[in-house]
């Protein structure tokens, strides 16, 4: 029955010689080159220069633990004079226990797409990355949520909440199906349900209906306190039909793009063998590299802010990666490293591509003549987002803009104190929900870019949430200003808070001029200064 | 503390205007309007097109033989019977007893053949105009215009929806072209949420803020991609000017005259709202009904939903004439798909997308027409069929949307607005 063993070695031998120039060309760190990839593709347009340490700061900080910096926090980055200071930091925040929190989040995210959300679930995914548990192993848990085993029963939500009616529609089998093939193979399969993909080749009809006729078999278990599935044996072929040419077909269980697998036979007196359980054994070592190219690219992703195949879930020869000699290397090397997400992350983390700044210098042309002050910029416009000559801009997920918030307005360390049940805060939970409302897509669409919406720009500037925030509280941002008799003082204050820097010289008069003009009206004047950083844009983006 | 500056001395108009200079520098001049969005040469040819439309959406398909093309007396003809109308020759079915007086401002098109026969795929479809496949998800109609026409200059969102159930900004209609072309809901024809400016801000404070929060942001944008500033510029204007109208939400103040001719049921509540919102300037605004999909008991369930269509469609379309705004609003009315002239043994009719009709008014479109034929059972196209991409190319050309703008840019990818195969129909075209 087991004959994924073969497979496995074969698999692991693919991925070797995929990874054998590399290999071969001397024990180079991976970021090393990953950055000469990236440049080799420049096409003659000129880099711009790397972040300053703050953009950095504020960058990794996000990334890794979900939040911005404080301003002490900020303090102490800018001032260390250690060379290796950004590696030394990349580390702490990876071993921080803030980064399984922001894991947690992403993945999420990324897996249930904010279609609900569930406590068992939660810690299923809040454990897996507090124990670093590898991408191969998660999957397979997400794909054989095994009821009986504790530790990873709560994966068992991605299924069952996806199996669930909702609206008017019965349980979703083809999405399920779907959303399987996107998120673990990068592969849409919707179009090849009904016949072979028109358009992509590489999808075929019994791509999906090999993995279709397994979930078929599939249906919510529930009275218990805990997601979970349970699993009809499989009797036969799934038998379908191409609405083109109405031949007959049938296939037995498959995972996309590899081979079909026999329906295991049913011995009358064991238990029950699980189609699923084999699917979920095998799916991390078939379907080509798929499964490795996959992650790999939504780890580039999430830390670069475009995938190498764009959009994530298109990877087919008609849509080929902008870098297709970097992804393989990144697959084979994310392979050969078990699927290690901390460290991909880090080695993502260490590029340059990584740690360059998201704007380009602009230089002063004149600074006596009529054109005084008039400068130059680079036309930004026609930059195109893969060849990462400026780094992309990225999406904060509203649970990252509700923390950074929570952070620059001295609000968060009251806020993450557990309650007396050692339940998250209630009132954390309920101004996370008000900030999903507004800042997530809504259910079943990916949160793959920037988009401001009319609903969040009436959000902030009118709902109660983000005043109360801003309202004068012992110790939090406005209490700390407000007492602050040195202007210079209090401008750095703020400034670190909220944008993570230093204010310019020019922001530094701005603000005094500010205050002075409003003398008795202080708290309401450094109010109103603050929402103004905070809903801009080098606040709500991650830049 | 929490001083409110409006009652402070600083806040007088007068000097408020002199110390924002004084505060915010040069930089704070003009700032990214609307039209900064465009390129120039766009945004002037848009400066001159007021066109709006009003998409009336049929969810579940309406039943073509209960309305725009009926066949009294044949095999599936049903039991109503056919009225003549305000133009000489053209029949419509009784229960339009009111659109039949307005049917010289109106034009129907009876030779629609559709692709889908199911709602999942086919409303998605219709609602895309059916474009070639080019592994992008297209945008529904309203996200369209509101992407290639903007605003008017009345400066409103381009795209509001007025529906039954919840409301918020929905993002979904947009497809590739991203969330901030999606249309703002009204649901149940209540306003979005956070509509009314903070009790603790002053509109004083709210402007001083808001010309901060631009100021900073043009100062992030130097160097940077301008997209997503521009981006978030813009929804930032439309959250202003919905909030400058927050009396458009009003039902009080419709006249009573105004509730007893559109009628008080859903439907009637809601065209009254679009004729509203058509009047403040929103370019596109879709409405829609639910509950069209009648595989049982057609005939009732058709006296019930087409008169509550007729009544408020037809007061409509005599409001909008009456206020010179047919010339300039383009008006549609559509399902997913017909129903089947055959009746079922639920006495209903099921999905029907080989022959059916779309009614339309206004703006470039040609008055008191019907174009196309069914034959004498109504069972298929009897004239050269129509797919829902000729009436795209139709309405975008009614709208005056020029071929140079046919196109969109997505990321360097050139994507036709509409399929490539098809054309307007000229016999519709004023």
């Amino acid at each position: 029955m087991r004959f994924g063993l073969y497979r496995k070695i074969v698999h692991s031998l693919i991925l070797m010689m995929l990874g054998m120039p590399a290999l071969s060309a001397e024990d180079r760190p991976l970021a090393l080159q990953i950055d000469e990839m990236i440049a080799a593709k420049f096409e003659g347009q000129i880099p711009a220069p790397g972040s300053d340490d703050a953009e950095f700061l504020r960058r990794i900080c996000l990334d890794l633990s979900g939040r911005i910096p404080t301003a002490d926090e900020t303090r102490r980055f800018l001032d260390n004079p250690t060379v290796d200071k950004r590696a030394q930091m990349v580390d702490q925040l990876l071993a921080a226990p803030t980064y399984a929190q922001r894991m947690q989040e992403l993945f999420h995210v990324v897996l249930m797409e904010r279609r609900g959300d569930n406590d068992k679930w939660t810690n299923y995914l809040r454990t897996a990355f507090e124990q670093n548990k590898h991408w191969d192993q998660i999957v397979r848990e997400l794909l054989f949520p095994d009821a009986e085993d504790e530790s990873r029963r709560g994966a068992g939500f991605f299924y069952s909440k996806r199996l669930e009616a909702y609206g008017q529609n019965p349980t979703d089998y083809p999405g399920l199906t779907r959303d399987v093939g996107r998120l673990f193979l990068g592969s849409d399969l919707q179009c090849a349900q009904c016949h072979n993909h028109l358009f992509i080749d590489d999808y075929k009809q019994h791509d999906f209906q090999g993995l279709y006729s397994v979930y078929l078999n599939l249906s919510i278990k529930s009275g218990l306190e805990f997601p979970a599935v349970t699993e009809k044996p499989m009797q036969k072929k799934l038998e379908f039909v191409s609405v083109f040419d109405s031949t007959q077909r049938e296939t037995g269980p498959r995972i996309p793009f590899a081979t079909e697998f026999a329906i295991p036979e049913q011995s009358k007196e064991g238990p029950a063998v699980s189609v699923l359980a084999l699917l979920a054994d095998e799916f991390p070592t078939q379907g080509d590299t798929l499964f490795a190219k996959n992650i790999a690219n939504r780890l580039w992703f999430v830390m670069m802010g475009r995938g190498l195949v764009h959009p994530l879930d298109l990877h087919h020869s008609g849509n080929p990666p902008s870098h297709p000699e970097l992804l393989d290397l990144l697959a084979s090397e994310f392979a050969a490293h078990q699927y290690d997400i901390k460290w991909m992350l880090r080695e993502l983390a260490l590029t340059q591509t990584y740690q360059r700044s998201s704007r380009f210098p602009v230089t002063l042309v004149d600074t006596t003549g009529a054109a005084a002050g008039a400068s130059t910029e680079v036309n930004t416009a026609q930059i195109s987002p893969e060849c990462y000559v400026l780094f992309n801009e990225k999406r904060m997920l509203a649970e990252q803009l509700l923390h950074s918030t929570l952070q620059a307005t001295g609000n968060l360390d009251r806020l993450q104190q557990p309650a007396a049940d050692g339940k998250p805060n209630p009132e954390l939970v309920e101004l996370t929900a008000r900030y999903v409302a507004p800042f997530a897509n809504e259910a079943r669409e990916p949160e793959d870019q920037i988009s401001p919406t009319v609903k969040g720009a009436l959000f902030t500037l009118n709902d109660e949430t983000l005043l109360q925030l801003l309202s004068r509280q012992p110790g939090n941002l406005i209490d700390r200003l407000i007492t602050m008799t040195d202007e210079q003082l209090l401008a750095d204050e703020l400034y670190l808070s909220v944008f993570t820097r230093k204010p310019t010289d020019a922001e530094c008069k701005e603000l005094l001029a500010w205050l002075a003009q409003n003398g008795d009206g202080r708290e309401k004047a450094i109010g109103l200064w603050a929402w103004s950083m905070l809903t801009s844009m080098e606040f709500v983006v991650n830049h | 503390m929490g001083t409110d500056m409006s009652q402070r001395k600083l806040c007088k108009p007068w000097e408020h205007r002199s110390s924002r200079r004084q505060l915010l520098g040069t930089m704070a001049a003009g700032g990214l309007g609307l039209r900064s969005f465009l390129q120039p040469s766009v945004a002037d040819e848009l400066a001159k097109n007021d066109k709006q439309v009003l998409l009336i959406w049929l969810d579940g398909g309406m039943s073509q033989l209960e309305s725009w093309d009926p066949k009294p007396n044949t095999e599936f003809g049903g039991p109503f019977r056919a009225i003549p109308t305000s133009v000489p020759g053209i029949n419509v079915c009784e229960l339009l007893q009111h659109t039949a007086k307005q049917m010289h401002h109106l034009a129907v098109l009876r030779s629609v053949c559709t692709q889908d026969n199911s709602h999942s795929a086919g409303v998605a479809r219709i609602n895309r105009g059916d474009p070639k496949n080019r592994g992008v998800e297209y945008p529904f109609l309203g996200s369209a215009v509101a992407k290639l026409l903007g605003p008017t200059s009345s400066g409103m969102p381009p795209y509001v929806w007025i529906k039954p159930y919840s409301g918020g900004f929905k993002a979904s209609d947009a497809g590739f072209l991203g969330a901030k072309y999606g249309a703002l809901a009204l649901g149940d024809g209540k306003p979005p949420d956070n509509l009314l400016l903070n009790k603790s801000i002053s509109a004083e404070e709210n402007e001083l803020r808001n010309e901060l929060r631009q100021k900073f942001n043009e100062r992030y944008a130097i160097g940077r991609r301008k997209e997503w500033t521009e981006a978030n510029s813009y929804v930032y204007e439309l959250a202003k000017k919905l909030m400058e109208r927050g009396d458009l939400f009003d039902e009080s103040s419709f006249t009573d005259k105004d509730r007893e001719r559109y009628g008080t049921h859903e439907l009637g509540r809601y065209l009254l709202l679009a004729r509203r919102t058509l009047e403040t300037g929103v370019r596109f605004v879709k409405v829609n009904s639910y509950h069209w999909d009648s595989h049982g008991d057609n005939f009732n369930a058709c006296d019930s939903l087409i008169r509550q269509f007729d009544q408020p469609f037809a007061a409509l379309i005599e409001d909008l004439h009456d206020r010179s705004m047919l010339n300039n609003v383009l008006v549609i009315v559509m399902s997913e798909f017909g129903r089947t002239p055959k009746i079922n043994s639920h006495v209903g009719r099921d999905h029907w997308p080989e022959a059916w009709s779309i009614a339309m008014a206004g703006a470039g479109i040609k008055r008191g027409v019907v174009v196309g034929k069914t034959n004498d059972q109504g069972t298929f196209v009897d004239s050269q069929p129509h797919d829902i991409g000729d009436l795209f190319h139709t309405w975008f050309k009614a709208m005056g949307v020029s071929e140079g703008l046919m196109q969109y840019d997505n990321h360097g990818q050139p994507l036709p607005v509409a399929h490539d195969d098809c054309s307007p129909i000229s016999e519709l075209l004023a």
